[in-house]
Order: C-alpha cells, then sequence, then structure tokens
C-alpha cells in the first residue's frame, strides 16, 4: 500500500479506536460523566489492547517506510533486501487484518469522529463522512448490478434472490476444491503449509546439525528426561534444601532412610546441623541423628530409590490429631494432690498441664475405686431426659476440682441424649472443646468468680448456663464427699449425667434450656467415650482429662438425691 | 485433554518473541519458574510404572505444587491430519505434602527439571498459553540455585491449550491459526518431531525489537 493509503488508515484507526465511544444504550448524558463501552463490547474489544496493536502497527509501518527512506537517500541505487520486506509486510499486513477483523465485530457502536478539522483536511472530509458513493463509483456498481441481474431482471424478487443464493453456491463449492487440489498438490510436492519459507538464506549444514543437536536434547530433557537423571550413587543430599523443599522432605525422610544410606548417613550427619534449624519446630523426635532436613535422597546412597523400609510411620507431627490418649501412656508420678494443690496446679499450668494433672487425680481417683471399670461396662440408657426432672439438687462442691469436673461434665452431658449409666464419672466424656471450656471451668477458682464460666457459656454459646454457674461456687465443698454414694441404684455410680444435671439444677434456678443448648453442643464429645468396656477407661481418662476431673461426681449425685 | 505444540527458539531471539507475544495476546507476561519433578512409580505399584510430574511453583511467594500426570496421546490417521498432539492430561493443585506422599506411597525420583521463563495466557478461538522457558538442570539433587540450562543456546517453547473430546478439533484449529502468527520466529509441530529454527528469524526479530516510533507519516 503506498505511504498516503497507510497513512490515511492508520490516521482513522487511532480515531477510531479511541474515540469518545458510544454508551451502549444511545443515551447521551448531558452531565459530564465518564462514558464508557457497554461491558458486553467490553468483552468482545479491549479498547486498550487494540489501541496499543495500532500503535504497534503504527510504528512497525513507519519504521519499514523509514528503512526505506534510508536506503534511498544513502545509496539510491540499492534496492532493499525484498526477502527481510517481504517477511515484515507479511507479519503487518496480518496484524492489520486482525485488527480490523475484531473492529469489524464491534464496529456496530462505534462512529468515525473526526477529531481534528484543519485547512488540510476540511475539503476531504465531507467526502469522507458521507455515505454516498463517489460518482465512478456508482457507475461501477450500477455496471455490476446490471451485469449480475441480466438474465433474472424481470423475475419476480423472491426468484432472483434464489437463483443467487444458487450462484454464491456454486461458487463457494468451486472454492472448496481449488483449495482442496491446492492442498493436495501441496503435500505431495512437499511445500508445506506456509508459502515461500524456503527462500532466502538457509544455514550452512555444519550449523544445522549443531542446531538440530541441540534441539533433540532439549526436546528429550523437556518431554523425556533424558539426560537430566542422576544417577543413584550420586544423588547425594545438597548441603541445603531450596525453601520450598525444606518443610516437605525433611517429614518422614530421616525414617524411610535409616538404614537405607549407610553410606550416606554419615555424610549427611555433618550436615544436620544447618538443617536442623530449618525444621522449624519439627516435633519429629527419633532417636538421635535423624536426619532432619536432610533432602530426598531417598533415592539415597544404596542406588536406587528405596522406599521399602517405609515401614515405621513418621513421628507424628504437629498436625496429627493430638488425642488425649497419647497422655494416657505416660504415667502420672503424683498420685494424690491436695485440692489446693490441685487448684493451683490447674489455674497456672498450660491446658497439657491441667490436663496431665487431672488425669493424674483421676488416676488417683481411679484406684480407690477400681470396681468402677466393670461400671463401663453397663451402658443404660441414659436418661437426660430425667435430668430434667431432678432439679431441685443441691450441688455441693466439696472440691474444686470436682467442681469443675462436674461443671464440664454437666455441659457435656446435658448435651448427650444417650449415656450408659454406669459410666465412671468422667469416664464418659470425651474430647469437648476442651481447652476452652477446661480452662474456663478451671479459671473459675483463680477468684475471677463466673468469668471463666462465663467464657465457657459462651463457648458453647448459651449465656444461660452462667447464670447457674454462681451457685456452684458455694457447693464446690460437698463435692468430694460425694465420692461414695451413688444413687441410681448403684452403689458408686450414677448416671454422670444425672450428676451433672442435679448440679446444674443445684447452681440455682433450674435452666432447662441452657442444657439444653449445651446438650446440642457437647453430645458428641461425650458420646465418644461411652462405649462399654473396661477399656473405655482409659479412653475416659482422656476425655477426663481434657475436661475437668469429676471423681466425685457420683457421690454427689447421691448426696444430692439422698 | 490439552492440545499442544513445541518448538523452539534461539536465546537470542527470545526477546522478540516476547515483543510478538505480547502484541498478539494483549496480556501482561507471567513469569514461570517451576520445579518440576518426575516421578516414577516402583515396581510395587502395578504392572505398568506410571509417571506423575509435580510442578513447584516458584515464583509466588508461597510455593503452590501442582500434580500432572501426562496420559498417551491420540493416534490413528484423525491424529496425523491434525497438526497438533492432542492427549490427556491431568492436572490439580496439591498441598506441598505432595511430594511426601508420593514418596510414602513408593513412587521415585526419576529426573527433575528446572523451567525459567514467561508465559502468556490469553484467550483466541480457544484458551491458550504459550510458555517460553528454558529447561535447566540440576547437577545435584534439588539444587534449584545452581541450575545450568541443558542447551544454553536454544529455549523450548510451547503452545497448549485444554480441549475436551468434542471441541479438541476447534481448538487444534486455534492453536494452529495462532502458530500462523509466530511463523516469522519459530516452528512449532507435535513435541516428537524435530522442527530446526526458522533461518530468517533473525530478521524477524530485528525488526520487532527495533525501537520503533518512526517519523510521523
Amino acid at each position: 500500500m503506498d505511504a498516503a493509503a497507510a497513512a490515511a488508515a492508520l490516521g482513522a484507526t487511532p480515531a477510531a479506536g479511541a474515540p469518545p465511544p458510544v454508551a451502549a444504550a444511545g443515551e447521551q448524558q448531558a452531565a459530564p460523566r465518564a462514558e464508557r463501552l457497554s461491558a458486553g463490547v467490553q468483552q468482545q474489544l479491549n479498547l486498550e489492547g487494540m489501541r496499543a496493536r495500532a500503535v504497534g502497527l503504527y510504528k512497525a509501518i513507519s519504521r519499514i517506510l523509514e528503512d526505506f527512506d534510508v536506503i534511498a537517500r544513502t545509496n539510491p541505487g540499492a534496492s532493499p533486501k525484498w526477502q527481510d520486506v517481504l517477511g515484515q509486510f507479511s507479519m503487518v499486513s496480518m496484524e492489520l487484518f486482525n485488527i480490523v477483523e475484531d473492529i469489524k465485530n464491534v464496529s456496530k457502536v462505534f462512529v468515525v469522529y473526526p477529531r481534528n478539522v484543519n485547512a488540510e483536511n476540511a475539503t476531504i472530509l465531507p467526502v469522507m463522512l458521507s455515505s454516498k458513493l463517489l460518482p465512478e463509483m456508482e457507475v461501477e456498481e450500477a455496471t455490476k448490478r446490471e451485469h449480475l441481474l441480466s438474465g433474472i431482471a424481470n423475475l419476480p424478487v423472491p426468484t432472483q434472490i434464489e437463483k443467487l443464493k444458487a450462484r454464491i453456491d456454486m461458487i463457494g463449492s468451486a472454492c472448496e476444491t481449488a483449495e482442496k487440489v491446492i492442498a493436495e498438490c501441496r503435500k505431495s510436492y512437499g511445500l508445506g503449509a506456509r508459502q515461500g519459507a524456503n527462500l532466502g538464506p538457509t544455514l550452512d549444514k555444519a550449523q544445522a546439525a549443531k542446531i538440530q543437536e541441540q534441539e533433540n536434547l532439549l526436546r528429550a530433557a523437556v518431554n523425556y528426561g533424558e539426560g537430566l537423571r542422576v544417577p543413584g550413587d550420586q544423588r547425594q543430599p545438597h548441603s541445603s534444601l531450596p525453601s520450598h523443599l525444606v518443610e516437605v522432605l525433611p517429614f518422614g525422610d530421616g525414617a524411610q532412610n535409616f538404614g537405607d544410606n549407610s553410606g550416606v548417613y554419615p555424610k549427611n550427619t555433618s550436615t544436620f546441623a544447618p538443617n536442623s534449624a530449618n525444621t522449624q519446630g519439627n516435633p519429629i523426635q527419633a532417636s538421635g541423628g535423624q536426619l532432619l532436613g536432610r533432602p530426598a535422597p531417598s533415592p539415597g546412597a544404596t542406588g536406587t530409590p528405596n522406599f521399602e523400609n517405609v515401614s515405621t510411620p513418621p513421628m507424628p507431627y504437629a498436625n496429627s490429631p493430638r488425642s488425649g490418649a497419647n497422655m494416657m501412656n505416660t504415667p502420672s508420678p503424683q498420685q494424690h494432690l491436695t485440692p489446693q494443690q490441685q487448684r493451683q496446679k490447674l489455674m497456672h499450668a498450660s491446658q497439657q498441664q491441667q490436663l496431665h494433672a487431672q488425669q493424674q487425680q483421676l488416676h488417683s481417683q481411679q484406684q480407690l475405686r477400681p470396681s468402677a471399670a466393670g461400671m463401663l461396662a453397663q451402658s443404660t440408657i441414659p436418661q437426660l431426659q430425667d435430668l430434667q426432672g431432678q432439679a431441685q439438687q443441691k450441688l455441693q462442691v466439696p472440691g474444686q476440682q470436682q467442681m469443675q469436673y462436674n461443671q464440664a461434665l454437666s455441659q457435656q452431658f446435658q448435651n448427650r441424649q444417650m449415656q450408659p449409666g454406669r459410666m465412671q464419672p468422667g469416664m464418659s466424656q470425651s474430647q469437648l472443646n476442651q481447652g476452652n471450656q477446661l480452662r474456663s471451668h478451671l479459671g473459675q477458682f483463680t477468684g475471677a468468680a463466673n468469668s471463666a464460666m462465663f467464657t465457657a457459656a459462651q463457648a458453647s454459646s448459651n449465656s444461660q448456663m452462667m447464670a447457674n454457674m454462681p451457685g456452684t461456687m458455694q457447693s464446690q465443698s460437698l463435692l468430694p464427699q460425694m465420692q461414695y454414694g451413688l444413687t441410681g441404684g448403684h452403689p458408686q455410680r450414677s448416671h454422670p449425667s444425672q450428676m451433672l444435671t442435679d448440679q446444674m439444677f443445684g447452681m440455682g434456678a433450674t435452666n432447662t434450656t441452657s442444657m439444653m443448648g449445651m446438650q446440642q453442643q457437647q453430645q458428641q464429645g461425650v458420646y465418644g467415650n461411652m462405649q462399654a468396656g473396661a477399656q473405655n477407661m482409659q479412653q475416659g481418662m482422656v476425655g477426663l482429662q481434657n475436661q475437668t476431673q469429676n471423681p466425685n461426681f457420683p457421690q454427689q449425685r447421691q448426696q444430692n438425691q439422698q | 485433554m490439552e492440545c499442544v505444540v513445541q518448538g523452539i527458539i534461539e536465546t537470542q531471539h527470545v526477546e522478540a518473541l516476547e515483543v510478538l507475544l505480547q502484541g498478539l495476546s494483549g496480556v501482561p507476561k507471567e513469569r514461570v519458574r517451576v520445579h518440576e519433578l518426575c516421578l516414577k512409580s516402583g515396581p510395587n505399584l502395578g504392572v505398568v510404572p506410571s509417571e506423575v510430574r509435580l510442578l513447584c511453583d516458584l515464583a509466588q511467594p508461597t510455593p503452590s505444587w501442582t500434580i500432572r500426570h501426562v496420559g498417551g496421546s491420540m493416534r490413528g490417521a484423525g491424529a496425523e491430519q491434525i497438526s497438533v498432539l492432542v492427549r490427556t492430561v491431568v492436572e490439580s493443585k496439591a498441598s506441598k505434602n505432595v511430594l511426601h506422599y508420593f514418596y510414602t506411597i513408593g513412587y521415585k525420583l526419576d529426573h527433575e527439571l528446572l523451567k525459567i521463563g514467561f508465559a502468556f495466557r490469553f484467550h483466541r478461538g480457544a484458551q491458550i498459553t504459550v510458555t517460553v522457558t528454558s529447561a535447566n538442570k540440576m547437577a545435584k539433587l534439588h539444587a534449584t540455585d545452581e541450575a545450568v540450562p541443558v542447551t544454553p543456546g536454544i529455549q523450548l517453547v510451547e503452545i497448549t491449550a485444554p480441549a475436551a473430546a468434542d471441541n479438541y478439533n476447534d481448538v487444534a484449529s486455534a492453536v494452529t491459526a495462532f502458530c500462523e502468527y509466530l511463523a516469522p520466529l519459530l516452528h512449532l509441530s507435535k513435541p516428537g518431531n524435530t522442527t530446526g529454527i526458522v533461518p530468517t528469524a533473525g530478521a524477524a526479530a530485528a525488526s520487532l525489537m527495533s525501537s520503533g516510533g518512526g517519523k510521523t507519516l
């Protein structure tokens, strides 16, 4: 295209590309508002991108023309390298074609709007903007139309349309067959889809061979991993893992590689120290020398990635469920704590310690009542509902821990619909929201009065429970004494839930709703331990330690009822 | 499923290719830095060894892991007529424990690769992703900081587009059409076939890279 046409085309495109866009609704707001393209148009046409492309195209064309100019100026006799020029031209024309195509899709919503009328274009603008054809074009169109309709002008219009359609179809099919023939010929002659690919400079053989070889290397490496496999004996752990692997690999790696990489092991120990710093509190506690943070030569020194020794699961992580059962396994040295000691310990210790202490206490309690285990086997369907009726039991809390236990139990049990009646108190409690409630229970004895209970209540989303709590404070002293008298027909046991509810009731105004509220929340937790069987004692212990202990729960009940 | 073609380009022309892709796609380029671990299943995991690739995206502040399983490619007369490779692919995001998990169930590291480069994702008839990366290998296990390119002078260009069984023809033609635009700079083909480089890529690259903004017409 010559320079003028190019300029005109380019001049028009930016104008179309960055005009005040037409509002989709066609309404022009009088007030000065930012006008935007409608969402639909915006989806079809990325205006900014279009502008960028148009500007890029403009620059490319001007560059080409400039090159021509330079050549013409410096060396009038020379001609440009046509191969390059053709290549650049093809790109430019391709890009222009794309831009025009994209704009055509949305041209309906756009209007060409002359930005700048000056002496230069004042005369030509009306002509460009008018939709009436130029006289020559008009004549042309008339002759073409005549030629087209020569044979059928006299027929009715629909027939004319049909005949024209038939002609179009014929031409279309002719074109398709022609394309097919051309494509087949191309294939048979090996020309490939793109014309002119073989013109121009070709690489000399040596260079081409080198490049071919490199290409094969690269493709094989990416697709199949050729040339990337490190032999096993060289798969030594790197001194420092990249950050994204540091956290991932050490876990279990040491366990896996124990015994595998005897050869590697000693080497790794030297690198162990820096890596251990990376373990980020990895709770793996294998025997000393575990290769924490060692990168994954789980392939290892033996030459083959050898994972068959992964028999021992990795040590429990921080993310493994920290069930109370773990603490069960540690023997509790303390067997007898005075209530005072227990209270202080519970109050000041961390949660685990609290659990532990409670567990210990429970142990002590357990020892006093060895027959309790047998109770577990007998689970009668609980009567939480019955508890409701026992409203007048005074809550006598002899000791703090019992109080805590009671209240925790009460919360829990009231949520349970089913409870074996013969559970040892506290055994039936599985883990609730132990932490919060536990601490909150414990906290009540710090003198913060009911604040802890309040927190517990909030945790259980049942503030009504709090109203009952104040009553418990006074009755604490009675709890320890209740250890040995159980109601419910069992010498040592009463339904823990009954006990709890009684206490709850005893705490003041009976508040059925509060219990119900707690029931919902804690039902699940208590269920867990309500399994018959002596084994459940252990589990119950677990549960217990997570909540406040209530060794005196049964006794309390008995007293209450008596 | 995905349609994929690959090509190579000389490293000196990568910038020009970036300019071209930027112009064609209209989206900003994304950095690519992927640590690819290729795991093969051990003998205890079935008769046929399977291969799984774990991709760790290191370009983000927190690395994100992806599992990728590449299945067989379409075969037959129909497949030969299509100029792209159509193959089944399953990809999924995973947590960072995925490597440990695969090790635990018996997969072993076959090879690893570090890909550094950039990518463009855009929609042009189909959702197309063009990735230009240099493949780097690590002499020491997992030493991503010390990775050296497998072929320093050549980088890999990969164009992929997700497809389904019912529309892969359209996707393939969209990919092919887009590849035409890259013809001045590189040839693209199915991953198994070699292409060579474009002899005139230098000129095309020069024109792309020239600063432009010539005199106003």
